[in-house]
């Protein structure tokens, strides 16, 4: 049997050993352990402590790299909201990832339902399409996607592209997958003896899901949520060609910060760093929040691609 | 049964519902509930999922083949039913003629290739090695975890303008050390020209090693304590749990694990995009990177949708045969 990586263990406590039976599980002598924490500890903080620090520096601190203790000064995070349209890219941002994320979970409930409870044709044909549209880049489905709702707007004259709705639903799409594995993974879990009484006591499918799968479905739906929902936050390939200026996430705004700026010859890298720094705070704090939940996910993620 | 659930399932195809007793061998197959009335299965419940999957994931894949064929610019983007058919003349083009990039198919595949195989080759023991590292049990450990996680959480494009300020020539963390330690003299221009390349790996390698030390940890977690107990009892070492207790049963998890970063580094589209201005350095010009300026900047419709089947073609040969030969068929029940 080979490994598995973690297909269901949302939340799973590690039983706690006794220290005597703990020598056979050491993997590693403690010297060269301690020798991997340290150096790898220090390669990931010093760009994460860069970013945080040129955060705090003038930019044209930053640009130069005279970079001392006397400079360090908040100014940066009070005049990057005048410098880019940065919360507007926030609200655009929480409004697209937050729509698709929340579609993207129905979606992916209702699949994941009949998926492992009942048996039927092309069921697991079915979970391997999702694994393999995974690993399809975004950048081949972005040109055919752009040509046809041009070719939609053009031809029932509308307004498509720039409005929220391509980028939701691509989004969404791109959420479904995921979502769909880790519920499926999680619903296995769940008995179906309560659903079973319910559909004997003349509860219809649906309402069986309504009223027993969901409520205890709860925890998985809300890691679908953040996956789907970081889909939205970090994409930067389709919000750059769906959205304009009246609908940009916070990842186009930066990404337009930064090369205008290169362009103007007035580079404002201080100013991009605290930016940098307020669009990952939200995202390292929800994983670290929730540790023990996500990387169970992230290992089902994975498996899924 | 329902009334209500009977109306909204859908109508039958055979009107005849196969009775409960006709294979009632695989009634309780592996356990699971087995509904033989096909009116009780809600698999209408599967339409959404399946029309959102269709309409933005496998048509617009399929579509990008046509689209290949075509004589696809700005002009007859709109009208791109009635473009010009170009057969496979945007293939010949791709690899014969550099684009408006100022390379050719070829470099941007070359770079793509050597861009995501060294990514993973190298990243491969870093996350075998952190995996391991935090396996056992110590004071702090949790806090390890944490802070191993953090280059995989930052957002993509906050680790690419990080990079950017990283690498500023001169002023960048990176050429003051390299000039400070008298390596360089500090004027390495890693953000164009020849050094681009090396910035953008060594980036990615820093933001994507803890995907495998994920997929270890998840696979070294799967390792029954007892196998160690009982080696250990036998008479085996660190050393020989390791290499014959531990590594085997990590191995498939890992390869797994690498074919899809592989998979992963090879679509990377935000890193070379943010991080470079535009147009990017000939060495950050991956194929992502030629799809999207040649449809978007240079409305090259045709040329792009060319360089994106070939992307396709070089993910699910190996994609697909991996998929078929994994254990992962195994797990999916």
């Amino acid at each position: 049997m080979a490994a598995q990586p973690v297909t269901a263990g949302l939340g799973r406590a590690t039983p706690k050993r006794h220290p005597l039976r703990d020598e056979p599980k050491l993997l590693l002598p403690r010297w060269l352990r301690r020798l991997i924490i340290v150096v790898l500890l220090i390669v990931v903080m010093i760009p994460v402590g860069y970013m945080v620090l040129m955060s705090f520096t003038p930019n044209q601190d930053v640009a130069l790299g005279t970079i001392s203790v006397g400079v360090l000064g908040f100014q940066n995070y009070l005049d990057m909201w005048s410098a880019a349209p940065l919360a507007a890219g926030l609200l655009h941002t929480v409004i697209i990832a937050g729509s698709a994320a929340a579609a993207s979970v129905v979606v992916a409930l209702l699949a994941a339902y009949p998926l492992t409870r009942f048996e039927f044709k092309g069921r697991r044909s079915y979970l391997y399409t999702l694994v393999a549209l995974q690993t399809v880049p975004g950048t081949t489905s972005v040109l055919p996607l752009f040509a046809v709702l041009s070719w939609i707007q053009t031809t029932l004259s509308v307004t498509f592209i720039g409005t929220y709705w391509p980028i939701i639903l691509t989004y969404m799409t791109f959420g479904v997958p995921l979502s769909t594995w880790l519920l499926v993974a999680y619903l296995r879990t769940v008995p179906r003896q309560l659903e079973e009484a319910a559909l004997v006591d003349g509860c219809s499918p649906l309402g069986a899901l309504r009223r027993i799968v969901v409520p205890m479905a709860v925890p998985a739906m809300a890691v679908a949520f953040l996956f789907a929902f970081l889909v939205g936050w970090n994409d930067v390939l389709f919000a750059s060609v769906f959205t304009n200026q009246h609908t940009q996430t916070l990842a186009i705004a930066l990404e337009r910060f930064s090369s205008t700026n290169a362009i103007a010859g007035a580079p404002v890298y201080g100013e991009l760093m605290s930016a940098a720094v307020v669009s990952s705070v939200p995202v390292v704090v929800i994983y670290l929040v929730c540790q023990r939940y996500l990387v169970s996910g992230l290992a089902v993620g994975s498996l899924a691609g | 049964m329902s009334a209500a659930a009977e109306t909204r399932a859908p109508a039958p195809r055979t009107p005849a519902p196969a009775p409960p007793t006709r294979r009632p061998g695989r009634r309780y197959r592996a356990g699971r509930w087995v509904v033989r009335n096909w009116r009780d299965k809600p698999l209408w419940m599967l339409l959404p999922a399946t029309l959102a999957l269709l309409l933005f994931g496998i048509t617009p894949a399929l579509l990008t083949i046509w689209l290949s064929l075509l004589n696809l610019t700005v002009s007859t983007l709109r009208e791109w039913l009635e473009a010009p058919f170009y057969g496979v003349h945007n293939f010949i083009d791709a690899f014969t003629e550099p684009s408006s990039l100022g390379v050719t198919l070829g470099w941007s595949i070359f770079l793509s290739l050597s861009f995501s195989l060294l990514t993973t080759v190298i990243t491969t023991p870093i996350g075998i090695a952190a995996a391991l590292s935090v396996h056992n049990r110590f004071k702090a450990r949790g806090l390890v975890r944490a802070v191993y996680l953090v280059p995989y959480i930052i957002p993509g494009f906050v680790t690419a303008l990080t990079a950017r300020v990283v690498f500023l020539n001169g002023s960048g963390l990176v050429d003051k050390i390299l000039g400070g330690l008298g390596i360089t003299n500090g004027q390495t221009y890693w953000l164009i020209g020849p050094h681009a390349y090396w910035a953008m790996q060594l980036t990615e390698l820093w933001a994507s090693w803890p995907f495998i030390y994920l997929m270890a940890l998840a696979g070294l977690q799967a390792v029954p304590d007892e196998q160690l107990e009982a080696s250990a009892i036998d008479g085996a070492g660190k050393y020989g749990r390791l290499r014959y207790v531990v590594m085997p049963q990590l191995s498939g998890v890992i390869k797994l694990g690498m074919l899809l970063a592989t998979l992963y580094h090879f679509g990377n589209f935000t890193l070379a995009f943010v991080m470079f201005g535009s147009p990017p350095p000939a060495g950050a010009e991956v194929l992502p990177i030629a799809t999207y300026y040649n449809a978007f900047d240079f409305f090259n419709f045709g040329l792009a949708a060319a360089i994106a089947v070939i992307t396709m073609v070089i993910l699910i040969i190996p994609g697909y045969v991996y998929l078929r030969s994994t254990r992962l068929t195994g797990r999916v029940y």
